[in-house]
């Protein structure tokens, strides 16, 4: 594969969602660490790059999804899952679910309020830590970065 | 007051709904998941087998006869797939200690990688 070919990298296959995975990934836990701050300090600055970082991190999930079962389509032929591909294709719905939902609860209060948005996202936003924590190294232990060279 | 209520019976509904969904999802993907299948087929290493293990085929060039079947046998902890590149057999994406097996009848150099890690590749020399 040549690397200046940009036909054949962007039809790279599954290339793209390896690619692509790193924006929800980044948006979303730089989204829950502004959160975080807002929450805690009462700064609205904080809450407001909170929402624009959440908002970009569930409009990015779209595509990542879109290219993980492309993935699974193209490179498995869309083959019944088992073991660590099942595990990661799971946790990455339940992953996108949760960004899209902490989005939507903060969209929600931002809209309807104008207050601040309830104190349960708080754990839904560690929880979503937490599955993308462990979608991410599945996804690496696939795809081979996390073995030794 | 009452739509105070309403809202956060609402939002504590919503909560419990989210947890018990990430909560089951976890179950379901670790129930499914046995890294080491029972049903994988037991096949003993012989001169036609080939041990998938740390992302490569132990083998990258190996000589056959017509007829005579090849075993792949994964011993990775990540899949892997065994694809002819020029589409003539194709595995599906086996776990720890599955195997695949694929008999070549025609003479020729065969080259296959996996669909999954394209720079893991290998060769069956058939003559």
């Amino acid at each position: 594969m040549n690397p200046y070919n940009i036909r054949e990298a962007l039809l790279a296959k599954h290339a793209q969602h390896v690619v692509l995975i790193h924006f929800p990934i980044a948006l979303f836990l730089a989204g829950v660490a502004f959160d975080f701050v807002a929450h805690f300090t009462k700064r609205s600055a904080f809450a407001a790059a909170a929402y624009y970082n959440f908002v970009v991190a569930a409009i990015s999930t779209l595509p990542v999804v879109a290219t993980g079962l492309l993935a699974w389509q193209l490179q498995l032929e869309g083959q019944k899952l088992k073991g660590i591909l099942l595990q990661h294709l799971l946790l990455g719905i339940t992953s996108s679910a949760l960004i899209c939902l902490t989005w939507y609860t903060h969209f929600r209060s931002r809209r309807d309020f104008e207050q601040a948005p309830p104190f349960f996202r708080l754990p839904v936003e560690l929880l979503a830590v937490v599955a993308i924590a462990m979608t991410a190294h599945l996804g690496g232990y696939i795809t081979g970065v996390n073995i030794p060279s | 007051m009452h739509q105070q209520k309403i809202q956060k019976l609402k939002t504590k509904t919503l909560g419990i709904a989210i947890f018990a969904l990430a909560f089951f999802s976890v179950q379901l993907a670790g129930s499914s998941l046995p890294l080491h299948s029972a049903a994988a087929a037991e096949v003993q290493p012989s001169a036609t087998a080939i041990t998938i293990d740390d992302f490569s085929y132990a083998l990258m060039q190996l000589e056959t006869a017509p007829g005579t079947p090849v075993t792949w046998i994964q011993k990775d902890d990540a899949p892997h797939t065994v694809v002819s590149v020029e589409h003539k057999f194709r595995s599906r994406a086996l776990d720890a200690d599955e195997s695949f097996s694929f008999a070549f009848q025609d003479p020729g150099t065969k080259e296959y990688s996996c669909s999954v890690h394209p720079r893991m590749t290998g060769k069956i020399v058939v003559k």
